[in-house]
């Protein structure tokens, strides 16, 4: 468990990482917290020309207010996502769903930006960012574009990232929500077999608008439940209304067998975990909280 | 009868066995200033990597390491003819009975017969050049019929593994008494079920690891080996590289776990031996984890059919399980367990029993003894059938426990697995256990719950364990490539105090501190003033080493004799020296006193023992001593582990509320010892039972889980917190009276969830039948059900 021989390289700034990728034309990878690079070097699974130390880079780890949005660096290490009081009382999913994330190592190096790039079908960075709606902020020599973070994944560790781009920031629009996570693990802090999470509007008449229901670990790449989202939305997740959001999920999901757990398995959680995320919500705002 | 050890320490001296100390390994421990193979970094240190084979079965046809040669930094890679030529197969410490020994090589001969096996061995200046040159040579594999499945491999069609045997069944062990085919017919009820048990592994923190360091001219080769066995290991490397003992040296300083697998030398072993040998310089290989799931050996993977009669009034009428181990591609020199069979009557009496060992070839990584040796596995079979049995015949799983526990008076006893148990109450710990766990008041609430629409269940297994060896002698028999005894040096030294040395090495349960302990006792010194030197094969005496929890009973035998000569040296010295008759003395706090007034210091006479210039006459120099202690007889722990659970049967999750745990391990040497050990057991056997398992694809034959990542090993935040109780009833047959206590924590857990499980579930009707307890598992078998319906 050696890595191959690569060359490695600090960048100072965005733009010299940006000109480190283009000059490696696609055969080099940022390093940010390495949670995942490293042991895929180590394993040889991957074996890139050079590896691009963004850690140096100044300004790319902060968490920002603006209007109504909160961006944050994609070089913001979990443990800060977990503890910033920002988040917790602008984007409490952020920050619930953070330690769902390995156990505190991991947590102290692993980034936002790694997270999202990495792109784990069960990754709960990629799970909230669905949820809440997300814009990735991607960045190359070219200039920058805005991906909401539904469009962001294409497949399992495969995103919409050209070669010679990468994430700068995730930029999560701030209301007025309640949120909540459910989430089946084999052991504490393991990748998920399959998580839940979602975010409600509470209405004036007890009622819920814009609910988002993301499912994660039962497909390709985490996914939003747009049919079941629909459904709830405008409803008081009744019973019965809660019961069809879970069946239309379940329908909405290719769910894979691996050694954490059957297809099987997990489609028979998804409704499962639907209700229990459901029911969170509704607890949640009946005292008032989040 | 069985005999009784003599007990010849007086019991009026002051005694520091059963006190509570802590452990003088941690001082370095906790600082980090243990040292392990991997912290020893000699000048000129070179590294060794290996291509291992990615088939579950290969032929190689031909190998091309030119440009692994060609690589800057390289500096030797073996070939299978480079090794093969100039070393022996491994030797098996303890052969299984009348099966013939399939002896690993260093590198695959011709073929390789698991995915993992060594293939090539590549030396470079840096682990990381290592590497890169074993991706460099190009293998030639053409991959053969395999079989990675146990029942599949004794089918007739099935792929054989070693073509000269004919067979993938190694041996059948039978053993049985009475007639139970008639005892079913004469039972109320028969269960009977077929289990399955999970493949696992011990993990150790430290891998397998070693330091080969050959010095030519001299021709001495140092080892440094992560081992439970350094003696074992120096007499093993000395066959496979045919070399007398005396070139060789193994210094074991520190072994970061070790559980069973590292009983006994590996191939990677002998390579870096040879690589040294040819080098002419230090050598280091440190297993990484992939190398680990793909090379170490692992464990417990059987099937079990077994089938128990009952009376309608309880009583256990006959009882059998033939089973079959699957043994992966060859033996290990340690496997595989035996105690399956020779402990399957637990602490039960019944009149027809049948046990039948299978032991069977896969195209899997070797199996070897992991803590329990087979144990584990037979307890959770009898133990869920006993609760099913109970089920059956509506009786209470206490009451038909309690009925036909082996009772102390029955003692000695002879099993039908060929165990003679020398005491125990085993009543009295599943009592213990029933009350701490409040069981009456557990029924109730499980009752409510169910009115609730929560499933709540209590469950318990009860075990007895074989702990050491019953002599040499009986290993002799068994042609065992070991004896069962100890041996120790204590020596005194000029500063007043002792030094003990031992060849059990230091594999983190704590025997310098229990020694320490051991032999302050015996001489009448303070433990501070005793210090244990472990593990090194120069300056120890021949031993065995640190397994099937016999290293205090033997060790403290030793310690006992040696001690007492040492003590009684210092006595006749010190008689000498104060001119009065030795028995007026007594040696305590390291002062010897006579009733007649006089006193000296043990310092006093130790030093004048070493300067020799006033002996009594005759009385040679030195204050030292040397001895052996053969066990008479096994001792045997016993004990029962009680669970709660609550399941949701709508998920299959479930959580345990509660874990309990009461045993018996005899004289308590340092209780804060044996607690330890049953945290790791108990931390071991939940693991086992509720998350890990090594799965291999049926298809494809490939390892599915090699990395931690995918095997899912708990951490402290999985475990729930452990409640410990005792009782203590010393054995008549052991020094001190202790029985073993380093592998009771693995044996009964696994029963005492799949019970409460059951329990709770018992409205379903479902049957428990292997392991591990998943949620997705019990989903599964409450679907079943419903799917009967
Ligand atoms: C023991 C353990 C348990 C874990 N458990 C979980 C878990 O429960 N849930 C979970 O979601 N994850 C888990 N992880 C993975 C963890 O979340 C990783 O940290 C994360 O996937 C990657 O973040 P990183 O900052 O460490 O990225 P790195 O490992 O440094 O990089 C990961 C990938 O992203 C690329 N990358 C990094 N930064 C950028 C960027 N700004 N722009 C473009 N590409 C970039 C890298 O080139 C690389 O390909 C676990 C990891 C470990 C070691």
């Amino acid at each position: 468990m050696k890595p191959a021989p690569f060359v490695y390289e600090r960048a100072g700034s965005v733009e010299e990482a940006l000109a480190m990728l283009q000059r490696y034309e696609g055969d080099a990878r940022l390093l940010a917290g390495g949670q995942s690079l490293v042991p895929l070097l180590n394993m040889r699974l991957l074996m890139p020309s050079a590896v691009i130390d963004v850690n140096d880079v100044p300004g790319l780890d902060e968490i920002r207010e603006e209007g109504d949005e909160v961006a944050i660096g994609a070089l913001t290490r979990y443990s800060r996502i977990e503890w910033s009081p920002t988040l917790v009382s602008r984007l409490p999913l952020l920050t619930e769903t953070v330690r769902y994330v390995g156990d505190r190592q991991v947590r102290t190096r692993g980034t936002l930006g790694g997270s999202l790039a990495h792109a784990d079908p069960t990754g709960e960075m990629p799970l909230a960012a669905i949820a809440l709606g997300a814009t990735v902020v991607v960045q190359s020599q070219a200039g920058r574009r805005a991906v909401p973070a539904e469009e962001f994944f294409l497949g399992p560790y495969y995103t919409v990232l050209e070669p010679e781009e990468m994430v700068v920031e995730v930029r999560f629009p701030v209301r007025r929500t309640v949120s909540a996570i459910a989430e089946h693990a084999r052991r504490h802090g393991d990748f998920a077999v399959i998580s839940v999470a979602a975010v409600g509007e509470p209405n004036g008449d007890g009622g819920w608008k814009s609910v988002r229901v993301a499912l994660g670990g039962v497909a390709d790449t985490p996914i939003l439940a747009v049919e079941a989202s629909a459904l709830l939305s405008g409803t008081s997740l009744e019973p019965d209304v809660v019961a069809r959001a879970g069946e239309m999920a379940l329908a909405a999901a290719d769910p894979p067998t691996d050694v954490r757990a059957s297809a099987d398995y997990r489609r028979h959680l998804i409704p499962i975990y639907v209700r229990r995320t459901l029911e969170l919500l509704q607890t949640r705002r009946s005292e008032g909280a989040r | 009868m069985t005999e009784i050890v003599e007990r010849q320490t007086e019991q009026t001296r002051k005694s520091f066995i059963g006190q509570r100390r802590t452990r003088v390994e941690d001082e370095r421990l906790v600082r980090g200033l243990g040292r392990f193979v991997d912290d020893v970094d000699p000048p000129r240190l070179v590294h060794m990597a290996l291509v291992r084979c990615p088939y579950p079965r290969a032929r190689i046809v031909s190998i091309d390491a030119s440009a692994a040669r060609a690589l800057p930094g390289v500096l030797e890679v073996l070939l299978p003819e480079d090794v093969l030529e100039r070393t022996d197969p491994i030797t098996i410490l303890r052969p299984i009975p009348d099966a013939p020994a399939i002896m690993p090589r260093a590198l695959a001969d011709g073929e390789a017969l698991y995915e993992g096996q060594p293939v090539v061995s590549v030396c470079a200046v840096s682990r990381y050049i290592a590497e890169d040159a074993a991706g460099l040579i190009e293998v030639e594999y053409e991959p053969q019929p395999f079989v990675v499945d146990v029942l599949k491999a004794i089918e007739d069609d099935a792929p054989i593994l070693h073509e000269h045997m004919g067979t993938n069944v190694v041996v059948t062990n039978p053993r049985g008494d009475g007639d139970p085919e008639r005892g079913f017919e004469e039972s109320d009820v028969v269960v009977e079920d077929t289990f399955s048990i999970n493949r696992v592994s011990g993990l150790p923190m430290e891998t397998r690891a070693i330091l080969a360091d050959w010095t030519p001219g001299v021709k001495t080769l140092h080892v440094r080996a992560s081992t439970q066995a350094p003696h074992l290991f120096r007499r093993q490397l000395a066959q496979s590289l045919r070399l007398p003992e005396a070139d060789i040296r193994v210094t074991c300083d520190d072994v970061g776990g070790a559980f069973g697998l590292k009983l006994g030398i590996f191939a990677e072993d002998l390579l870096a031996c040879v690589h040294s040998m040819d080098l002419g310089r230090p050598v280091k290989w440190v297993e990484d984890r992939m190398e680990f799931f793909r090379g170490a050996t692992q464990a417990r993977e059987s099937v079990h059919q077994a089938k128990l009669g009952v009376s309608s009034d309880g009583l256990i009428v006959s009882y059998t399980n033939r089973y079959y181990v699957d043994a992966g591609a060859h033996n290990s020199p340690m496997g595989s367990p035996m105690l399956s069979s020779l402990m399957f009557q637990g602490p039960y009496k019944f009149p027809n029993g049948y046990v039948e060992r299978n032991v069977v070839l896969t195209n899997k990584v070797p199996v070897g003894a992991y803590r329990g040796y087979g144990q584990p596995e037979g307890s959770f079979v009898r133990e869920v059938l006993l609760d099913r049995a109970a089920r059956k015949i509506e009786m209470d799983r206490l009451e038909i426990r309690r009925k036909n526990f082996i009772r102390p008076d029955d003692m000695p006893w002879q099993t039908i697995g060929g165990a003679k148990y020398d005491s125990g109450d085993y009543r009295a710990c599943l009592d213990m256990a029933a009350e701490t766990i409040g069981y009456e008041d557990v029924l109730l609430r499980q009752a409510e719950a169910r009115a609730d629409g929560r499933y709540v269940g209590v469950g318990f297994g009860c075990y007895v364990e074989m702990t050491g060896y019953p002599g040499s002698k009986f290993l002799g028999k068994h042609n065992a490539q070991y004896g069962a005894h100890e041996g120790v040096v204590v020596r005194a030294n000029r500063s007043g105090g002792v030094d003990v040395y031992t060849g059990v090495p230091p594999i983190g349960q704590s025997t310098e501190t229990a020694f320490g302990q051991v032999a302050a006792t015996v001489i009448g010194l303070d433990p501070g003033n005793v210090r244990v030197f472990a593990g090194d094969t120069h300056g120890t005496p021949v031993n065995t080493g640190s397994f099937a929890s016999r290293t205090l009973i033997a060790g403290s035998g030793a310690i006992e004799r040696a001690g007492r000569e040492v003590r009684e040296k210092a006595l006749r010295v010190a008689a000498h020296m104060l001119d009065v008759p030795v028995e007026t003395l007594e040696l305590e706090d390291s002062v010897i006193t006579s009733t007649q007034g006089p006193r000296i210091t043990f310092e006093e006479v130790a030093l004048n023992a070493f300067y020799a210039h006033r002996m009594p006459e005759g009385e040679l120099p030195g204050l030292e001593a040397t001895a052996y202690y053969d066990p008479i007889s096994n001792a045997f722990a016993y004990g029962t582990a009680a669970a709660i659970v609550e399941v949701d049967p709508e998920s299959g999750e479930f959580t345990l509320e509660r874990f309990l745990f009461v045993h018996d391990c005899g004289t308590q040497v340092n209780p804060l010892l044996v607690e330890g050990q049953l945290h790791g057991g108990i931390a071991q056997a939940l693991g086992a039972a509720l998350f890990e398992e090594i799965v291999y694809d049926q298809e494809s034959g490939q390892l599915v889980n090699g990395s931690m990542i995918d095997y899912f090993m708990p951490t402290a935040a999985d475990l729930p917190r452990i409640e410990l109780g005792h009782t203590e009833v010393a054995s008549p047959v052991t020094p001190f009276g202790v029985r073993g206590i380093g592998e009771s924590g693995t044996i009964p857990p696994g029963a005492a969830v799949a019970n409460a499980l059951a329990d709770a579930l018992s409205p379903f009707g479902v049957d428990i039948n292997r392991l591990p307890l998943t949620a997705e598992y019990v989903w599964r078998l409450l679907a079943a059900k419903q799917a009967a319906r």
